[in-house]
C-alpha cells in the first residue's frame, strides 16, 4: 500500500556543538507534487537536505534527532549512496558532470549497461563491454523527457550553462525507481527561458509521479510552480502552506518578518540627510568570483549610513570589494565629484576611502602580528604616520600610545596592545580591523559583513560605533550586510541587491514585504524600477 | 573529552616521574661511584690488577710464542715427509693448528697459574718502571713539540735552501746560526742538542730543491729539444757523441747543460725510436708547483734528544731490567725467548704499566685489557667496575634527566619554542654536558663554534627577506653565493689583497647579485605558491649552469686558471695569500683559552642591525605583510609583486656577502657543485632558530646559527670520541637538516588547512 506522504521528515533538530542550526522542523512531501522550500540565507535549508542525502558532516557531527519516514517507513540513511539506493535524488546546483565525457556517458555514469563476453565469464563483471546502443537509448529517452533535442553523443564540455542543468536534470530522471528529487536553486544560471522551460520539465516530472523538492529564493517561480510551500526562518519551521491559499507577499514577509526583534536602538535621525552625492556609482561591474556585480548604479549622499543588503552570491559584497580595486571591475565611480581610478588600492586609499573586509582572517588582519602593528599599518603605509627619525623606522612609543586609545575607545578586550591579533575573539578582531580604517581618518567608509560571526555584545558595540561616526563625524559609510534586521537599525537608506543589480532602495521602515520581493527578485518582473 | 586529555597529561606526569626517580638512582650510583675511585682499598685493587695484568701479558707473550714455535716445528716437520705435496692446504692448516693448540694448552697450564714469591718485589719494580716511563713520556713530548715548532717554522719561513748553504760554506755552526735568524728559539741554550739535527736537515731540504730544480732544468731542457729538433729520424744513424753533437747544434743553451748530457741523450734516443714508428712527440709535464710544496707535517726523523731525556730514557731501561729479572725469577723460562719475542712482550709490558695518562678509567681498561681484573672477585670487582664505568653512568643518568624534563614540561615547552627547537636545544644541553665529561676541550670547542657562526651566519641571514616576502625558503640564494663568488674570484684575477680585496669582493658580489635577484623574483612572481619547487630547481640548475660558465668564463690569472688547459677556473681556490681569516683575525683576542673572532663577529652582528632596521622601516614592515598575508597587504594599497621583489633581490645580495665572508673564515673560495647545499644548511639553522616559512626575525639567526652548528660542532667531537671512525657528524648534518626542513613544511600545511 502506499502512504499518504513519499518523504516525511518528523521533528528534525541538529546541532554543531551548542548552535543549533534546525530546531524541531518537519517536512511532508505528497508523491507527484512539487514542494517549495524557502528560507533566507542561514535558514536551515541546506541543513536540511544534508540530513535526507545523509552527508558524512551530519553523522561526523553526532547526527540529528527526529525521524525520517521513506512511504511510511522509518529509515536510516547513512551516507549519499544510501539515499540514491532508496530512490532519492538530487539535481546540484554546482553541475556535477564530467566535461570530457559525451551526454550518454555522464547520464550513465556509473550505471553503464553492459554486456558479458567471453573474458568477463572469466574474469569479472568488471571487464563487460558497454552496451553502447542502449545506453544511447535510454539518454535519448531522458533527454527527450526534459525537452531537449541535442544529440546525446556531444561532450559535455563547450555546451552552454543551461543545456548542463538539464542534462542534470536528465541522468536523475533516467534513474529507476527514483521517487524524490530534490532542485538545489536550479534557476539561479539560468536564462529566463530556460528557467521556464526547467518549470515545465519539472511540472511533467511531478506529472509522473516524481515528488519535487525545489529550494530557491525566486518567489514568482515559486506561485507558477509549486503546489506547497514550506518556509524556513533561522533553523525553525514558519509555516506550510499551500499555493492556492497564499501570494507571493505573504511568502516574502514570512521569509523575512522578523520586525519585533531590533538589535541596538538608535534614535532616529533628526535633521534629514544632505542632498550633496558623496559617491556616485554608475555601470559598476566587478568580476568577484561568487559575488559577480553587473551594472551597479547608485549614489550616496554625505553623511548618510547606506545600506547593502541581499542574498548571499547576488553580489553585494562586490561592490566595495570592486570599489577598493582587490578585484577586477569597470564602470565609472566619482568621490566627492572627482572620478576615481578602479583597480587602483593606492589611490582610493589616499582620495580618502577605508575598507572593512568582510574576510577579516583572511583579508582584514595580519593574525601573526600585535593588535598596535595592525592597527596602524594601513596608516603607516599610505600616509607614512608614525615614522621618525632620518632612516623613517617605526615610532614604537607613538604607535602604543595610539593602539592604547584606541583599544580604549572601542573597548578591545585584550591582555596587552602586543597580544597577536589571531588569539582574540572574533569580535575583538572586529574592532582591530575597524580602528585600523579609522587610523586612515577616512572620509568614506566601506564596511563589510561587520558582525558576522561575533557576539551579541561585540555586535551592538561595532554597530554603535558606526552610527556615532556617522552621526558625530559625518563620514559617509556603505554598510554590506547579509543580516537584514541589522541593516533597518541603523541605515538611512538601504538598497538590496539581486543578481548583480540593484533591485530597489528602501527605507528602513518599509514591510518586510518589500524586502522579501526586492531579495527575491520579483521586481524585476515589473521592470527596472530601481 | 577533557577526562581523556586528563588522562593522557597523568599518564605523562607518571613516566616523567618514573624516569626521573630512574635518573636519580644512575646519578647517586655514578656520585658513589665516583667517590669510591678515591677510597685505599680500591687503589689496592687497582694495583693489584695491574700487578695481575703485568704476569699476564709475560705469561701470554710466552705461551703465544711456544704455541707458534709448535705450529712451525709441525709445519717443519710436514714437509720433511714425502708425501707433503699430496696433503691439501686444508689438511696441512688444521693438522699445524692441532699442533699449536696442544702445545699452548700445556704452556697455560705451567705458566698461567706462576706462583709469584716476591709479591713487593714485583710491585716495587712495576710501581719504579712506572715513574720512570712517565718522567720519559713527559719529557719527550715536550722535547718533540718544541722540535716541532722549530721545525714547522723553518720550513715554512726560509725561503732558499740552497742560498742557506752555500753562504754557510760547509761550516755547520754557521750555518746553525743562519737557521736560527728564521725561527728565534733555536739559539735558546736549551735547544743545544738539536743543532745536528736541523743541521742535517738544511742538507736534506738543499738536497731536495736541488734536485726539484734539476728536474725542472731538465724538463725545460727537453721541451726546447722537442722545440728544436724538426726531424727526428734524421738523427738515428747517429752514435752517442755524435748525437750529442748534433743537438748542441740545433738546440740552444745545450752546451751548459753538460751535466744532464745522459739523460738527455736518453730522451732524445727515446724520440728518435718513437718517430721512426711515426708516433706523436709531446713533453711530459709535471703538477704544476709540486716540487716547490713543502709538507708541514712535522719530519720527526732529525729530531735528537737531550741529555736530560737520554737520562729518562736510561732510567726507563734500568727500571725494566728490574722488572724483566722479577718475572724472570717468577717464569724462569721467559729468560729462553729469542730476541724479537722479548722485544714484542716488552712493548705490550710498557703499554700495560704506562696508558699514557692519569685517568682513572683507562687505567682500569687498560688493565682489564690484560685481563688484570680476574685478580678480583665478587664485590671488589664490581665496585671497580662501577667506579669505572661512574662517567658514562652519570651521562645516563643526565640523558634520562632531561628525556624526563621533555616528558614532564612537553606541552610548555613545545608551545612556547615547537617541537623541534626543543629537541634540539634539549640535545645541545645533553651534547655540552657529554663534552665536559668526554674531556673534550670546551675552549677550543667555543672557539669552533663561533668561527662557523660567523661563517654561517650572514647566509643565514639571507634567509630573512625571502621568508619577510613570502617566497618562503629561498633555496634559490645559491644565486646569490655564484655571484659572490664571482666577487671573490674577480679580486683574485686582479691581485687584490687584505681588506681592498674583501671589499671589493663584497661589492662587486652583492651588485652582481642586483640583476641576477631581479631576474630571479621575476620568475618567482609568475610562479606564486610554488615557489620552493621552483626556487630549490633554479637554484641547483643555476650552479649547474655556472659549471659551464667557470669553465668559459675569460679570466687569465695563472693563479686561478688551469695551468695545463690555459683557461677555465680551478675548483678551489686558496685565499691566504690574499684575505684569508682576515675578519676572523681582526682584533680578536683570547680569553681563558677561547679565541674570539671579533671582527666576525661584529660583521655579523652589524649586518643583523642593518636587517633589524630595515624591518622596521615602512618598506620592512610592508614586506613582512606581504610575507604572512599578501590580501591583507593588497588591501593596504601595497603592490605584492613589487614587495616580493625587493625581499629576492635583498636576499640574494645578502647571499653574495655571505659567501665571501664564508670563503674568507674557510679560507677557500669554492666553485662548481660546492655552493649546492649551502641553501639547506642555512634553510634549517633560520628554522631551528624558531622562524617558519611565513616569518623570521633577527632572533631566530642569531639563536639558529648558534644552535645549529654548535650541535653540529659538538656533535662531531662527540661522535669521535664515542663512536670510532668518521663521518658520523655528516650524517648528521644531513639528518638535522633535512629534518628540520620537512617539519616546517608540514607545520605550513597543517597551518593552511585550518
Amino acid at each position: 500500500m502506499s502512504a499518504e506522504y513519499i518523504l516525511e521528515m518528523n521533528g528534525i533538530t541538529k546541532e554543531y556543538g551548542s548552535n543549533a542550526v534546525l530546531k524541531d522542523v518537519t517536512l511532508r512531501i505528497r508523491p507527484g507534487e512539487i514542494h517549495a522550500l524557502l528560507g533566507e540565507n542561514g535558514a536551515g535549508k541546506s541543513t536540511l537536505m544534508n540530513v535526507l542525502f545523509g552527508m558524512p558532516v551530519i553523522h561526523s557531527t553526532g547526527g540529528f534527532k527526529g525521524e525520517v519516514l521513506l512511504n511510511g517507513e522509518r529509515v536510516r540513511i547513512m551516507s549519499p549512496m544510501d539515499a540514491m539506493e532508496k530512490g532519492i535524488g538530487m539535481v546540484h546546483q554546482e553541475f556535477m558532470l564530467i566535461p570530457g565525457f559525451s551526454i550518454t556517458d555522464n547520464i550513465k555514469l556509473n550505471r553503464e549497461i553492459t554486456k558479458p563476453w567471453a573474458v568477463s565469464k572469466v574474469l569479472g563483471k568488471d571487464l563487460e563491454f558497454l552496451n553502447v546502443q542502449a545506453m544511447s537509448r535510454d539518454a535519448r529517452k531522458a533527454l527527450d523527457d526534459v525537452g531537449m533535442g541535442i544529440d546525446e553523443f556531444a561532450l559535455v564540455s563547450g555546451l552552454p550553462v543551461g543545456h548542463m542543468q538539464f542534462i542534470e536534470i536528465a541522468r536523475e530522471i533516467d534513474k529507476t525507481g527514483i521517487k524524490l528529487l530534490v532542485f538545489d536553486e536550479p534557476t539561479a544560471v539560468l536564462t529566463e527561458s530556460e528557467a521556464a522551460q526547467l518549470l515545465s520539465v519539472m511540472k511533467n516530472i511531478a506529472a509522473s509521479g516524481i515528488a519535487i523538492i525545489f529550494i530557491t529564493h525566486r518567489l514568482d517561480e515559486v506561485m507558477e510552480a509549486a503546489d506547497n510551500i514550506t518556509i524556513l526562518r533561522d533553523g525553525r519551521l514558519v509555516s506550510t502552506l499551500k499555493k492556492t491559499e497564499t501570494t507571493a507577499e505573504q511568502l516574502a514577509a514570512l521569509m523575512i518578518g522578523r520586525g519585533e526583534e531590533s538589535v541596538i536602538q538608535v534614535d532616529k535621525r533628526k535633521e534629514a540627510p544632505s542632498e550633496k552625492i558623496a559617491m556616485s556609482i554608475r555601470n559598476l561591474w566587478v568580476d568577484m568570483p561568487g559575488e559577480v556585480c553587473r551594472g551597479i548604479n547608485l549614489d550616496v549622499h554625505e553623511g548618510e549610513i547606506l545600506g547593502i543588503g541581499g542574498l548571499a552570491g547576488q553580489g553585494k559584497i562586490g561592490i566595495p570589494n570592486g570599489i577598493m580595486g582587490l578585484y577586477d571591475a569597470v564602470g565609472d565611480v566619482e568621490l566627492f565629484g572627482k572620478k576615481l581610478p578602479l583597480n587602483d588600492t593606492t589611490s582610493a586609499l589616499q582620495a580618502g576611502l577605508a575598507f572593512v573586509s568582510e574576510d577579516r582572517r583572511g583579508v582584514g588582519l595580519l593574525l601573526d602580528q600585535s593588535i598596535e602593528d595592525n592597527i596602524v599599518f594601513s596608516a603607516m603605509q599610505v600616509h607614512r604616520d608614525f615614522l621618525k627619525g632620518p632612516l623613517h623606522l617605526k615610532d614604537t612609543k607613538k604607535i602604543r600610545k595610539t593602539a592604547e586609545d584606541m583599544i580604549q575607545k572601542l573597548d578591545i578586550r585584550c591582555t596587552s596592545p602586543a597580544q597577536a591579533t589571531g588569539t582574540l575573539s572574533g569580535g575583538n578582531q572586529q574592532k582591530v580591523c575597524v580602528a585600523r580604517a579609522l587610523m586612515l581618518n577616512p572620509k568614506f567608509l566601506f564596511v563589510s559583513e561587520p558582525t558576522r560571526g561575533i557576539d551579541i555584545g561585540a555586535k551592538q558595540l561595532v554597530l554603535e560605533t558606526l552610527v556615532r561616526l556617522g552621526r558625530e563625524q559625518h563620514m559617509t559609510i556603505i554598510m554590506v550586510s547579509s543580516e537584514l534586521q541589522e541593516l533597518r537599525s541603523i541605515c538611512d537608506r538601504i538598497a538590496i541587491i539581486s543578481e548583480g543589480k540593484v533591485a530597489a532602495i528602501l527605507q528602513p521602515d518599509d514591510s518586510d514585504t518589500a524586502f522579501g520581493l526586492a531579495m527575491s527578485g520579483a521586481q524585476l518582473k515589473g521592470g527596472e524600477t530601481a | 573529552m577533557t577526562q581523556a586529555r586528563k588522562k593522557k597529561l597523568t599518564a605523562r606526569i607518571i613516566t616523567a616521574i618514573v624516569l626521573y626517580v630512574l635518573a636519580a638512582i644512575l646519578i647517586l650510583v655514578s656520585v658513589f661511584g665516583f667517590f669510591l675511585r678515591g677510597s685505599d682499598s680500591i687503589q689496592n685493587n687497582l694495583n693489584t690488577m695491574r700487578t695481575h695484568a703485568v704476569l699476564h701479558a709475560a705469561s701470554g707473550g710466552l705461551v703465544d710464542s711456544i704455541a707458534s714455535q709448535a705450529r712451525s716445528d709441525k709445519l717443519k716437520e710436514l714437509r720433511a715427509r714425502k708425501d707433503f705435496r699430496t696433503l691439501g692446504l686444508d689438511e696441512v692448516n688444521s693438522t699445524c693448528d692441532a699442533a699449536a693448540a696442544a702445545a699452548r694448552a700445556e704452556a697455560e697450564a705451567l705458566y698461567s697459574n706462576a706462583t709469584v714469591q716476591n709479591a713487593a718485589g714485583l710491585e716495587n719494580a712495576i710501581n719504579a718502571m712506572e715513574k720512570a716511563m712517565s718522567v720519559y713520556g713527559g719529557l719527550r713530548e715536550k722535547e718533540r713539540a718544541v722540535y716541532s715548532d722549530l721545525y714547522v717554522s723553518l720550513v715554512e719561513n726560509v725561503p732558499d735552501w740552497t742560498d742557506l748553504l752555500s753562504a754557510a760554506q760547509e761550516d755547520d755552526a754557521k750555518l746553525f746560526s743562519s737557521l736560527a735568524t728564521w725561527a728565534e728559539d733555536l739559539s735558546v741554550p736549551a735547544n743545544a742538542h738539536l743543532q745536528d739535527g736541523f743541521v742535517k736537515l738544511a742538507h736534506s731540504m738543499a738536497e731536495k730543491e736541488q734536485a726539484a730544480d734539476d728536474a725542472e732544468l731538465l724538463q725545460q731542457l727537453t721541451a726546447s729539444m722537442v722545440g728544436a729538433v724538426s726531424d727526428w729520424t734524421e738523427l738515428s744513424e747517429l752514435d752517442d757523441e755524435a748525437l750529442w753533437e748534433a743537438l748542441n747544434r740545433e738546440v740552444e743553451g745545450f752546451s751548459a747543460a753538460e751535466a744532464f748530457k745522459t739523460d738527455l741523450l736518453k730522451k732524445a734516443k727515446e724520440y728518435i725510436s718513437a718517430a721512426e714508428k711515426g708516433e706523436t712527440i709531446a713533453v711530459e709535464t709535471k703538477d704544476e708547483g709540486a716540487a716547490t710544496v713543502y709538507d708541514t707535517v712535522t719530519d720527526y726523523s732529525f729530531f735528537t734528544a737531550s741529555d736530560a731525556l737520554n737520562a729518562a730514557s736510561e732510567g726507563v731501561e734500568s727500571a725494566y731490567q728490574q722488572l724483566w729479572g722479577e718475572l724472570n725469577e717468577i717464569i724462569p723460562d721467559l729468560a729462553n725467548l729469542d730476541k724479537k719475542m722479548q722485544k714484542t712482550i716488552r712493548t705490550t709490558l710498557e703499554n700495560t704499566v704506562w696508558s699514557g695518562g692519569i685517568d682513572y678509567s683507562s687505567r682500569y681498561n687498560a688493565y682489564a685489557a690484560q685481563e688484570g681484573s680476574e685478580a678480583l672477585s665478587g664485590s671488589a670487582a664490581f665496585l671497580m667496575q662501577l667506579s669505572a664505568l661512574a662517567r658514562n653512568i652519570l651521562i645516563a643518568g643526565i640523558a634520562l634527566c632531561l628525556l624526563a624534563s621533555l616528558f614532564m614540561f612537553w606541552d610548555t615547552l613545545t608551545k612556547r619554542f615547537g617541537i623541534p627547537r626543543t629537541i634540539i636545544t634539549l640535545f645541545f644541553i645533553y651534547l655540552c654536558l657529554a663534552a665536559v665529561l668526554y674531556d673534550i676541550s670546551v675552549p677550543m670547542m667555543l672557539s669552533n663554534v663561533m668561527i662557523r657562526m660567523g661563517m654561517y651566519g650572514i647566509l643565514v641571514l639571507a634567509m630573512m627577506p625571502g621568508i619577510q616576502c613570502g617566497i618562503g625558503l629561498n633555496m634559490g640564494m645559491t644565486i646569490g653565493c655564484i655571484a659572490g663568488l664571482l666577487g671573490i674570484v674577480l679580486s683574485l684575477q686582479f691581485n687584490m689583497t687584505g681588506w681592498y680585496g674583501l671589499l671589493f669582493s663584497c661589492v662587486s658580489g652583492a651588485i652582481l647579485a642586483l640583476p641576477l635577484g631581479w631576474a630571479y623574483s621575476k620568475l618567482l612572481n609568475r610562479m606564486k605558491g610554488s615557489e620552493m619547487t621552483i626556487s630549490t630547481y633554479v637554484g641547483f640548475s643555476f650552479v649547474a649552469l655556472m659549471c659551464i660558465g667557470w669553465m668559459m668564463l675569460p679570466f687569465n690569472n695563472p693563479k686561478i686558471i688551469w695551468l695545463l688547459s690555459g683557461h677555465g677556473l680551478r675548483v678551489t681556490h686558496s685565499l691566504l695569500g690574499s684575505y684569508a681569516h682576515l675578519l676572523d683575525e681582526f682584533l680578536a683576542f683570547e680569553v681563558l683559552g677561547v679565541t674570539v673572532p671579533t671582527g666576525l663577529l661584529l660583521f655579523l652582528l652589524v649586518c643583523c642591525l642593518l636587517m633589524w632596521l630595515f624591518s622596521r622601516s615602512r618598506t620592512g614592515i610592508a614586506m613582512s605583510a606581504v610575507g604572512s598575508n599578501p590580501r591583507f597587504a593588497e588591501a593596504s594599497g601595497i603592490s605584492v609583486n613589487k614587495m616580493r621583489t625587493i625581499g629576492t633581490v635583498l636576499s640574494t645580495m645578502i647571499a653574495a656577502v655571505g659567501i665571501v665572508i664564508y670563503s674568507q673564515a674557510f679560507g677557500y673560495a669554492q666553485l662548481y657543485t660546492a655552493p649546492r647545499q649551502l641553501g639547506f644548511i642555512a634553510a634549517s639553522a633560520i628554522l631551528i632558530g624558531g622562524a617558519t616559512v611565513r616569518k623570521a626575525k633577527v632572533s631566530h639567526v642569531i639563536f639558529g646559527v648558534f644552535l645549529f652548528e654548535g650541535v653540529l660542532v659538538l656533535g662531531q667531537q662527540i661522535a669521535n670520541a664515542a663512536v670510532a671512525g668518521g663521518g658520523l657528524s655528516e650524517v648528521m648534518r644531513i639528518m638535522i637538516s633535512n629534518g628540520i626542513i620537512l617539519y616546517a613544511l608540514t607545520q605550513t600545511g597543517g597551518a593552511s588547512r585550518e
